[in-house]
């Protein structure tokens, strides 16, 4: 479908700008509401549900038993994928995996990655036989603007109570996945001429660059990504960067509350 | 039908290895209006299936050529999320799933008045987040409440269930295990008020007489599941208790 970006929300939020107002009534960095549920599909051995605001996110978690790279003999794999499809809305088309899907997918699962979250040594079964797969696969069912930082929840929400079903595939007891790090994303859009956490759908439709930012525990950065046209300045980085630095913080805690 | 005949699926008391009878469904539950992101939604659960359906539409139908010039077209795709399975399903569209599409596409028009909307489309986007045997019962049920959600003209509702053979005796609503070592599955698609019949697929062995009772056994579930898509769409449109 041809995306026309209507004139009259560009000016609108334009002109909310003027006053430091956003389009439903939060403040700059004020993030909507979040509702998180773990272990809420019963095939996926690990599992989460993230409702955003109006965005609605499943992530899940499968395991699979295969042989190691063989540069690399004692390390298991993660591998992420998000999926936009059609059903999450309906500017979503039918068909093989959209770009933006696929920078959607390649953003979230650099975040988890470089974060070091899960140590892939700790998934060898028997160094240079057979390593565990993790398959960690994200669904967008909803999307109301900000997928980005709700797969980025969902997900590692999703590793943090993921099973190893050892038993079922035989190579010993059932444990829990280690994954040692919750790595958050936070995910910024040049709205009105200043950057706005958290865009919703109308903010998303009439805005311009946005990026995107994960941090790990330790306040480092792991994953960074500018997305769409426009440029900033370092000076505009640097205070989003800074307030990702406290979003961060309290969704770690959401996400430790969930998952002890 | 996986066909190992010789499982045991029913304890000599009669009940099910569940504890079901012969002709009890699994525990059902469905939710209108769950997707803010759709015009119409439905999130339904089935025993251990959950799907989830969001309805787009009518829209301008595109490309060009899939229009109808006195209908609309019904746009319906059923999609299993790769976690839904006990093994993992790689992503995309496979025979299984491009068929399961089409017949419910098929089911869908026959009570859409699709003759409302000519040129047009109504996306229908049917999602299985966890399956269990009978996902495209639970589809195609869920599907026919995000319809009636999204506010698109309809002759009737329509409630898919199945029933088959397990141990050679025949019950309602097959689990996984019943499934994978059944005798028959006989999925059917009913217009709850008129009793006709949009949808019906069938696979394994069974006897005119163990027919009959399938389709009866059927007929009375499809009563029961009538039941809850109405009293779902009730307590989002007439404001809950009052």
């Amino acid at each position: 479908m041809v995306k026309i970006v209507p004139r009259l929300l560009k000016d609108q939020l334009a002109k909310l700008a003027e006053e430091d107002l956003r389009i439903d009534e939060r403040g700059r960095f004020e993030r909507r509401k979040i509702h998180m549920e773990v272990d809420v599909l019963s095939n996926a051995e690990g599992s989460s549900k993230v409702v955003w605001g109006g965005t609605i996110v499943y992530a899940g978690v499968k395991f699979a038993l295969r042989e190691p790279y063989s540069d690399r003999p004692a390390d298991g794999a993660l591998m992420t994928s998000a999926e936009l499809r059609p059903v999450a809305n309906l500017k979503y088309e039918p068909g093989p995996p959209s770009p933006e899907s696929i920078e959607l997918g390649r953003v979230v699962d650099r975040g988890i990655r470089e974060s070091g979250c899960i140590e892939m040594a700790s998934l060898c079964v028997v160094p240079g036989e057979s390593v565990w797969n993790v398959n960690l696969d994200i669904h967008v069912m909803s999307d109301k603007g900000n997928i980005f930082d709700a797969c980025a929840l969902a997900g590692i929400a999703a590793l943090k109570t993921a099973t190893v079903p050892a038993n079922r595939f035989d190579v010993g007891e059932d444990h829990k996945l280690p994954v040692n790090k919750i790595p958050i994303m936070c995910s910024y859009q040049k709205v009105g001429g200043r950057f706005v956490y958290d865009p919703c759908e109308e903010e998303e439709l009439g805005g311009n660059e946005r990026v995107h930012i994960t941090l790990g525990d330790d306040g480092h950065v792991h994953s960074l990504q500018k997305g769409l046209k426009g440029t900033f300045s370092t000076a505009e980085f640097a205070e989003i960067f800074a307030n990702a630095g406290e979003q961060a913080e309290e969704l770690r805690k959401i996400v430790e509350e969930m998952v002890i | 039908m996986g066909g190992y005949g010789d499982v045991e699926l029913i304890k000599s008391n009669g009940e099910r290895l569940d504890g079901r009878t012969v002709d009890e469904l699994r525990p059902i539950t469905i939710e209108v209006g769950v997707l803010p992101a759709a015009r119409g939604s439905c999130r339904m659960t089935w025993g251990l299936n959950i799907a989830e359906v969001a309805v787009y539409g009518p829209m301008e139908a595109h490309p060009r050529k899939i229009q109808r010039p006195d209908r609309a077209v019904l746009d319906v795709r059923y999609n299993m999320a790769p976690f839904s399975t006990s093994d993992r399903i790689r992503p995309g569209f496979n025979r299984r799933s491009r068929e399961i599409s089409k017949v419910t596409a098929e089911a869908l028009e026959s009570i859409v008045m699709v003759e409302m909307f000519p040129r047009s489309k109504i996306r229908v986007e049917i999602e299985i987040l966890c399956a269990e045997a009978g996902t495209r019962c639970c589809g195609i049920t869920a599907a026919a409440v995000a319809l009636a959600d999204a506010g698109i003209p309809m002759k009737d509702m329509l409630v898919s269930v199945a029933a088959g053979k397990i141990n050679d005796i025949v019950v309602l609503d097959l689990d996984k295990a019943e499934d994978n070592y059944g005798q028959a599955d006989l999925p059917v698609g009913i217009l709850p008020n008129s009793k006709e019949i949009a949808f019906l697929q069938m696979d394994g062995d069974l006897s005119p007489e163990e027919f009959e009772l399938a389709m009866k056994y059927n007929m009375k579930a499809v009563d029961e599941i009538h039941k809850l898509q109405v009293e779902a769409l009730k307590s989002k449109y007439s404001g809950g208790e009052n």
